[in-house]
């Protein structure tokens, strides 16, 4: 072994004409920034985001081939189907629930976390901070992955949508904001339970799966109704066939105000919004809590 | 126990517990360790390991107070900065390279681009890992996985390290290195509490020791305060001679031998006494007057071996 001549070897932070420890260091949020930015490559480097875009390469896939098969079908059946059936029932949550679990377990399970611990982060910025580079993760996936199933629903199609790129742009923006709202419970999961992923796929099933899917009040605690809301309100889910109209979102989310006028007082979009956020934010504040406790 | 250096505690543990459901880790421990290299003895499931999570505020005790530096070390993330740990588990973020794990390291501890970089080079030097420092660390040896380890703790200049077996798997010349590295680190000021089973490499990093056992405190100072406590209690002498049983019975009639064992297929003795000094002296005048030849003539508990062997099974 050598040693630097001009300096001390075993104090690398310390050279010889160093200054007091305070003022050799960067801001105070330079542990942070690279907490997030480890995180972030921690992701990249697992074989996780290559199955997560496997998955989310389904509905892409399915539009194509339905497409190839059945050459009358309407892009809006498909959309409705793919974009706002299908990705938000099954492959947000699960984005969401394997990465959210994950983001401490992981680093508990593979003793990596030790090196976080003895850093001079707190164990509350930690949490979010992590999360943060979860829900980042998380939310780009969704997003590459809405704007492929739009190319493929849309690119060549004999479509009367109106603007596809702005409704690809919402339907992205629904979307992510469910997968944080995912995020933000999966995590709070991950904090309170030793198995989150069991947990989790339960949830996801039962709360997520079943209970949105009910007409009564009870679907008001799903992450599933808001986003729901948020699409029927904000996008036209309508197709016309034989010369008949039918509204795809109103019968299949029991969303028929036309017929059930109750359904009038559904929250409006704010609402929804600020449900979603808050709810998000309670669960990383509750989070972070109990990690700081630990 | 009394330190080489300072008067004030580095590390000071009060009254510390910390129990795991039924299992205790730790057993009303108060300890205080002065600046300087002191090592951590105990055999596997002695509570070293929790000794140093408690110390970096990795744990919450169950019972007591723990304080490094003079502050208290749960919840206070800015004492991190003057702290460095080396942990026992060979863990890593295997896809890195040594050289980005220690450059990680010192940003994570918050030190600025340059700073960092330059650190981290002088460290990865220092521990001499410059050679591979660009290489993967799943593709490390147990040594380099070791040094890599080290520097990490190393790389934000911390006043108070703790190294948790540090030295487990590595090869005779990492060994070396790092038992030099250790020692220099003591020598420049810098508080160092290392733990491990292998008592030899501890005697040669430090002669003050803490001793634990089943989660207890079983001993802790300068290895001759340590060793004087087993002078109160019976040496045992080996004794080879081929006139063994005859010297067996001259023995037995001198009155500081507690007892004899004897290994007939060795043609050994096991003499236990009180007064191993008074019976050293005494034994080449009784062997010359028998008419007697001692072949070898050793005692196990010259050695801190045999001090910790004593201690954690009194």
């Amino acid at each position: 072994m050598t040693q630097a001549a001009s300096a001390n070897p075993l104090d690398p932070a310390r050279p010889a004409n160093a200054t007091p420890l305070a003022a050799r260091g960067g801001s105070r949020l330079t542990p942070l920034v690279t907490l997030y930015l480890l995180t972030l490559r921690r992701y990249l480097h697992g074989k996780r985001w290559m199955v997560m875009a496997g998955l989310f390469l389904l509905p892409a896939g399915l539009a194509l081939l339905i497409r190839a098969t059945s050459r009358d079908v309407q892009p809006m059946r498909l959309d409705f189907l793919l974009a706002f059936m299908f990705i938000p029932q099954a492959l947000l949550p699960l984005v969401a629930l394997v990465y959210a679990s994950g983001m401490i377990q992981d680093e508990q399970e593979e003793q990596t976390i030790t090196y976080l611990l003895v850093r001079p982060i707190p164990k509350w910025a930690l949490y979010c901070v992590k999360l943060l580079a979860t829900i980042t993760t998380a939310v780009l996936l969704t997003i590459v992955f809405t704007v492929l199933t739009y190319a493929a629903i849309y690119i060549g199609a004999d479509s009367r949508v109106k603007d596809v790129p702005l409704r690809c742009l919402q339907a992205a923006g629904i979307h992510s904001l469910a997968v944080v709202a995912y995020c933000s419970l999966f995590g709070l999961l991950s904090v309170l339970t030793k198995r989150p992923l069991v947990w989790g796929i339960l949830y996801a099933a039962f709360v997520e799966g079943l209970l949105a899917n009910l007409p009564f009040s009870i679907r008001l605690v799903t992450v599933i109704y808001y986003t729901r809301i948020i699409a029927f309100r904000s996008l036209e889910f309508i197709v016309s066939s034989y010369g008949r109209t039918e509204n795809l979102a109103a019968e299949a989310w029991k969303l028929d105000i036309a017929k059930d006028p109750k359904l009038l007082e559904h929250p409006q979009t704010s609402t929804c919004l600020i449900v979603l956020l808050a709810g998000s934010l309670a669960c990383t504040a509750l989070a972070a809590l109990l990690c700081s406790g630990r | 126990m009394t330190g080489p250096a300072e008067v004030h505690p580095i590390v000071a543990f009060h009254e510390v517990s910390k129990r795991y459901r039924n299992v205790i880790g730790l057993n009303k421990l108060s300890i205080q360790v002065q600046a300087g290299v002191t090592g951590l003895l105990g055999p596997n499931g002695a509570g070293k390991s929790t000794l140093l999570q408690l110390a970096t505020g990795q744990l919450y005790p169950s019972q007591g107070q723990v304080r490094v530096l003079g502050q208290r070390v749960w919840n206070n993330p800015s004492l991190n900065r003057q702290i460095g740990l080396c942990p026992e588990q060979d863990a890593f973020y295997e896809w890195m390279t040594g050289w980005d794990f220690v450059y990680t390291s010192a940003r994570l501890s918050g030190m600025n681009r340059p700073t960092a970089r330059e650190a981290a080079g002088r460290t990865l030097e220092a521990v001499g890992m410059t050679k591979n420092k660009d290489r993967a660390i799943r593709g490390y040896s147990k040594g380099m996985r070791q040094r890599t380890k080290l520097a990490q703790a190393l790389v934000h200049g911390p006043q108070v390290l703790f190294l948790d077996e540090p030295l487990t798997g590595t090869d005779p010349v990492a060994r070396r290195d790092l038992i030099d590295i250790i020692c220099r680190l003591g020598s420049e000021g810098k508080s160092v509490l290392v733990s491990s089973h292998v008592l030899h490499e501890v005697q040669s990093m430090t002669p003050y020791i803490i001793l634990l056992n089943h989660g207890r405190l079983v001993a802790a100072g300068h290895v001759r305060q340590i060793r004087d406590l087993i002078d109160k209690h019976p040496h045992h002498i080996a004794i080879v001679c081929e006139q063994y049983r005859k010297l067996a019975g001259r023995l037995l009639a001198e009155e500081d031998v507690e007892g004899i064992k004897i290994a007939a297929a060795e043609r050994q003795l096991m003499v236990e006494t009180r007064s191993p000094g008074a019976f050293y002296s005494r034994l080449p005048e009784l062997a010359l007057q028998e008419g007697m030849t001692i072949e070898e003539l050793y005692s196990d508990d010259d050695n801190l071996e045999a001090v910790f062997k004593y201690l954690v099974n009194k």
